[in-house]
């Protein structure tokens, strides 16, 4: 049987024409018509302010919209058969579009963001997401310049971001990504990243895509392979990261996403995370991460609430997953007032460490196991807000950062746990 | 008179006797084939165990991802239920042969029936295998469900859902038995309208409040917009 | 073949600009001269073009390369004499070609009797002839163009005790247009040359003639005015002469300089050249189309001309700041190489002497709209040398043979005018005329072949141009059409074989005549037509419906 192609025909003829290029940027949409159009016009602006004689592409996969995103997106070529002499470009812009195959999935379009790198020899490329409206021209740069300069090959992003905002990431998935693979990487999933023609190469030739995570939560499968195949890293300011409405985020999606993408990846590598203790930083280039303090109003009544009723619903689903000692500790902190509540940093751990082992010998459904950690993170999510609640931008940075150590610390019992029997 | 009763009751005893004499060895026999077919059945069950895990049949089980079915329906390992079900057909099959070797008039039919009926017992106990595993997945699923949409009564909903499969799988088994004659059908009919009843009552009540808030949401949005607007963090 | 008598002959012409220094030398003085152009213009007809292009030969100080001139009326001494020069010019018309004869009406050599004269005292009759002031305040703001040796387009006469205004090198002084003896005496000068024969005049520095205040002192309508005054009476008394304006400006304010066809007949597109060169670099044919997209229609007796080197420095002045960085790191990252706003080098050199890039960009230059020119010893690709002052590295002798002097000149090789290109691969020894000549695939030999299509297709030099857009920005496809004439040229500008599809539907039917070896292409049909280009190939077709 041939090898399924991953480019659609009328990609490739686009990609044809855009021939070999230096520099990609690609754009995975699915109806982002509201915003797509300032974001691809601002990514013009940075190729043509800090990328002006390199050969520079814009690349949207789309998922087949049906508003205007793909004409926003071709809108911004810059070629001779356009009348755009204001423009001071040196060379021919293509912006191209068209549709992947297999209906709208993130893992896809970036698949096919890397196929296309691939295809067009490309030194340096980045990914930006569609929804960044916070975009400057500036970030092109940021992403671009460290790869394209052949200094690194895989950059992720640092934002400015809110003060609550990104829980799961500092209370899940970069402690736990950083525990497992040992490098201090505070993006692991993030919505612009960049990498090197290498690295794309080397990303196209993983197994992932063939699983659930080639579709969702691929970008955290990337990172992770940017780590464990030993590629230069680097992180890279960008400047104020949207916040996403909040009725949009599905937590047990996003959860999918992320930690199941994460869980998932422990399998195939167990030899490399089982021997790793400890982590190293990556070089941070730019002003680094800060928080910006104006409040945000959080129901935490209710994130308790679904805690205490999940812990309490979920009891026959939690015995399987979780070691005795744990639930019942659980159980017993459930059983707090509120104002007594403490979801710890040594017992979240092994709880989520517990999870890993579990979805590693599939007591249950894998997917279960992903959904039943939805109502405990909740639980420590309400913890950390409280904890946090008239904490500076330092100190939770310290909190976050002592959770990552306890995660270092605690992480030989997973490994225990690994290989034993439940 | 007496002695006629006498008389009667003594041929009477000595036939009973004689009987029984004659019963005894049959009984005896039986007894042995049952026994020994025990010990060989445990033999064979010990060889096939040993011999699965020589050729590490549970990895080739996880491979094909049996191991995963199985575990999800509760059940033990792969190695385990193949041995175990080798021993109890292979006991079985004697317990049958020692039955008949008790030369009970008809018996030998019912036997005879037994092992025509094997196969369709195979194709029930897959039958009900897989409806334990599908009840089982979709009660865990409503479950995590109710709890991670904050629906009121998960554990119901879950209940629920459980019985619904496991009911119809019985329906299933049954049918495929072919037992599903007037008495099971009915049975099903009451088993089925209890669980309608329960849902609907359940749903009546839990539902109260889901309807209060959608006509809220629906006729009162004003009011509701502040307190949806705090409510959920955005997870990335 | 004698010179035909078509009064668009410039429309058809090829150009060969040369100095009659460097040509070749017979007095053995090691200084070119007349005698030894006539003696080379079998060289120039088996060549193929029909017109020559003699820079300034006047008698000068030569402190400007004879662009200082100190007398319009004769030729210098060097060169030979006025007969000499006429010898030369029935030779040449008698081979077909034309001559063109440099004239540099804005300014003089102060050495020139009018400016010694205008010196002597604030009453001298010819005192008003220069643009004369007692400050150094007026007319500021205007742009100095040796940058790199001017600080001032004003200069103290220490004479006269005033200062004289000068556009070029201060010791230029620019005559004064407001004056019409001045205008009258120009016109005198022009009248003795077409008394003698010349064909047509290239008029340097045009822009500058008039000066006002608060202006930038270029293109003004003054200017204008003086030189459709010059044209008028050449219309009159000289009908079928050619003016050629060099004017480095942008198209728009070129346009001007074309009148309603009643200034001048042809002027040098300044700006294309430079775009040829970084569409080439950057592999990306926008920098070409959209000049030539910018470029004004001009009346239909009007002609651009166009050249991809010339004596000067590859100018880089009608160029965006973001272009002229990216130009000089590609083609001048040695400092030797830049002089003012440009890039002093040769064509070969500059184009690595890459063969295929030499030809492309003459396929290119050949099939634009407009006059080609070439500069002398392009036509062999001749090397240069940085190292030599001001742009003296592209004036070299041209080379003729391996043997002394490069057959340039008998004299000792330490008295010629210029040393000679003594570099391994463009030296004498390597890069020759007779060389060339003996092998049938050489440049030399080429550019004969180019030349003679070019020639035989009067849609090259009078056609319209209509660009096509193939999705491949690496492409440059263009159809010239004249009359029922079609000529569809293909140029591939990137360093790699490239795939284009053209979208011909308007030509259905007609079948593709490749020119060079008039093989016949598949007939144009509904499907867009699919052409494989090698690295830096390009193809002229004819479109005949047969």
């Amino acid at each position: 049987m041939a090898e399924e192609s991953i480019l659609t025909d009328e990609f490739l003829r686009q990609l044809i024409n855009v021939g070999e290029a230096d520099v990609l940027v690609g754009v995975p949409t699915y109806n982002n018509a509201a915003t797509v159009g300032q974001v691809v016009q601002t990514i013009r602006a940075g190729l043509l302010k800090y990328f002006p004689r390199e050969r520079a592409v814009i690349v949207n996969a789309d998922g087949g919209s049906r508003d205007q995103t793909s004409d926003l997106v071709r809108g911004a070529s810059i070629s001779d058969l356009q009348h755009s002499t204001d423009l001071n470009a040196l060379r021919t812009l293509h912006s191209i579009s068209a549709e992947y195959a297999g209906g709208p999935a993130t893992g896809t379009a970036l698949r096919t963001i890397l196929a296309s790198a691939e295809l067009l020899r490309v030194s340096a490329c980045a990914v930006v997401s569609p929804e960044s409206t916070t975009i400057a021209p500036e970030w092109i740069e940021r992403l671009l310049r460290p790869v394209y300069q052949g200094n690194f090959d895989f950059v992720t992003p640092l934002y400015r971001r809110h003060k609550f905002d990104g829980l799961l990431m500092r209370n899940l998935v970069y402690p736990m990504t950083r525990a497992f693979y040992g490098k201090q990487v505070r993006e692991p999933y993030a919505a612009e990243f960049s990498f090197s023609g290498q690295l794309a190469s080397h990303f196209l030739a993983q197994e992932i895509w063939t699983h659930e995570v080639g579709h969702t939560g691929t970008e955290i499968a990337l990172t992770i392979s940017a780590i464990t195949g030993g590629f230069r890293l680097a992180q890279s300011f960008l400047g104020v990261k949207p916040h996403v409405d909040a009725r949009a985020a599905d937590l047990v999606a996003a959860m999918r996403q992320t930690v199941g993408a994460l869980f998932w990846s422990l399998e195939p590598n167990f030899s490399l995370w089982s021997t790793k203790n400890d982590s190293q930083p990556v070089p941070t280039l730019g002003a680094g991460q800060e928080v910006t303090l104006e409040p945000l109003r959080i129901n935490r009544k209710r994130l308790f609430g679904m805690f205490r009723s999940g812990v309490a619903e979920l009891e026959p689903v939690l015995k399987s997953i979780l070691s005795p000692p744990t639930l019942s500790e659980l159980q017993r902190i459930s059983a707090l007032d509120e104002g007594d509540f403490l979801y710890g940093d040594d017992l979240w751990a092994r709880t989520v460490y517990e999870f890993a082992a579990s979805y590693h010998k599939a007591v249950i459904s894998r997917d279960h196991v992903v959904q039943a950690l939805a109502p405990l993170y909740r639980g420590r999510a309400f913890t950390f807000l409280v904890e946090n609640r008239e904490a500076s931008g330092e100190q939770m940075e310290q909190k976050v950062e002592d959770f990552c150590l306890t995660c270092e610390r605690l992480k030989p019992s997973l490994v225990e746990q690994w290989n034993g029997r439940k | 008179m007496r002695e006629m009763i006498v008389n009667e009751l003594t041929q009477a005893t000595q036939e009973l006797v004689r009987e029984f004499a004659r019963f005894l060895p049959r009984l005896m026999v039986m007894l042995i084939v049952v026994l020994v077919g025990w010990v060989i059945a445990y033999v064979v069950k010990w060889i096939l165990r040993s011999f699965l895990r020589l050729i590490k049949f549970d990895k080739l089980s996880e491979g094909a991802g049996a191991t995963q079915l199985l575990n999800k329906a509760a059940l033990p390992s792969s190695t385990e239920l193949v041995s175990r079900f080798a021993f109890w057909t292979a006991w079985l099959g004697f317990i049958l042969v020692g039955v008949s070797a008790l030369g009970i008039l008809g018996m030998q039919e019912y036997v005879t029936r037994f092992f025509v009926f094997l196969p369709r017992l195979l194709v029930a106990l897959i039958f009900l295998f897989i409806g334990l595993l599908a009840a089982s997945f979709f009660s865990r699923a409503a479950l995590l469900w109710a709890v991670n949409t904050n629906m009121p009564s998960p554990r119901l909903l879950s209940s629920a859902a459980r019985v619904l499969i496991t009911v119809f799988t019985a329906s299933a088994v049954f049918e495929e038995l072919g037992l599903a004659d007037s008495t099971m059908l009915l049975a099903f009919a009451i088993v089925l309208g209890a669980v309608m009843l329960g849902l609907a009552i359940a749903f009546g009540l839990g539902g109260q409040d889901l309807a209060r808030r959608f006509l809220e949401a629906r006729f009162a949005p004003e009011k509701k917009e502040g307190q949806e607007r705090e409510d959920e963090l955005s997870p990335l | 073949m004698p010179i035909s008598h078509d009064q668009l002959w410039y429309k058809d012409a090829i150009i060969y600009q040369v100095h009659v220094r460097t040509f070749f030398d017979t007095n053995g003085d090691g200084i070119g001269d007349f005698r030894g152009l006539a003696q080379r213009l079998d060289y120039l007809q088996d060549l193929g073009v029909n017109a020559v292009w003699l820079m300034p030969f006047f008698p000068s100080p030569l402190r400007d390369d004879g662009y200082d001139i100190a007398d319009y009326t004769s030729v210098h001494a060097s060169y030979g004499n006025l007969e000499d020069f006429k010898g030369f010019l029935q030779a040449a018309h008698e081979r077909g070609i034309r001559v063109i004869v440099e004239l540099v009406l804005n300014h003089t050599s102060d050495q020139h009797p009018w400016f010694l004269e205008s010196r002597k005292s604030r009453d001298n009759p010819k005192r008003d002839w220069y643009v004369w002031s007692d400050t150094d305040t007026r007319y500021q703001g205007v742009r100095i163009i040796f940058v790199d040796t001017e600080l001032s387009n004003w200069a103290w006469d220490p004479v006269s005790k005033a200062y004289y205004w000068h556009r070029f090198f201060s010791h230029q002084p620019d005559l004064n247009y407001d004056n019409p003896d001045v205008r009258e005496e120009m016109w005198k000068v022009m009248k003795l040359w077409l008394e003698m024969g010349v064909d047509g005049f290239r008029l340097d520095a045009v822009p500058y003639l008039v000066e006002r205040e608060g202006t930038s002192c270029e293109n003004l309508p003054e200017t204008h005015a003086v030189l459709k005054e010059l044209r008028a009476k050449l219309d009159q008394h000289y009908p079928g002469k050619m003016l050629l304006a060099e004017a480095n400006q942008w198209p728009a304010d070129l346009r001007a300089y074309f009148g309603d066809g009643d200034e001048f007949h042809m002027a040098f597109h300044f700006p294309l050249m430079p775009r040829m060169f970084m569409g080439l670099k950057l592999e990306d044919r926008k920098p070409i189309t959209e000049i030539l997209k910018q470029t004004p229609q001009i009346p239909p007796s009007c002609q651009w001309t166009l050249f991809l080197r010339n004596h000067d420095e590859l100018t880089l002045e009608m160029v965006t700041d973001i272009e002229r960085d990216y130009m000089y790191d590609q083609y001048a990252r040695d400092k030797h190489m830049r002089i003012n706003v440009g890039i002093r080098r040769r064509l070969a050199p500059l184009l690595d002497n890459d063969r295929r890039r030499i030809e492309l960009m003459n396929g290119m230059l050949m099939s634009f709209p407009g006059t080609p020119i070439i500069y002398y010893g392009d036509e062999i690709g001749m090397g240069d040398n940085i190292y030599l002052g001001d742009r003296n590295g592209v004036r070299t002798p041209m080379q003729w043979q391996g043997g002394w002097n490069a057959g340039f000149s008998t004299a000792d090789p330490e008295s010629l005018y210029s040393p000679l290109v003594l570099n391994p691969v463009y030296g004498y020894q390597a890069v020759n005329v007779e060389s060339q000549k003996r092998f049938d695939h050489s440049l030399l030999c080429w550019m004969k072949r180019i030349i003679k299509v070019r020639k035989a297709n009067p849609v090259l030099g009078r056609g319209s141009i209509e660009f096509l857009y193939p999705a491949n920005h690496r492409i440059l496809a263009y159809v010239r059409q004249l009359d029922k004439e079609s000529i569809l040229v293909v140029n591939n500008l990137s360093s790699t074989a490239q795939a284009v599809e053209l979208d011909l539907r308007r030509f259905k039917g007609n079948i593709l005549i490749e020119m060079f070896g008039r093989n016949i292409f598949p007939r144009v049909g509904d499907l867009p037509y699919l052409l494989t280009l090698g690295p830096y190939q390009f193809y002229w077709f004819r479109l005949r419906r047969i």
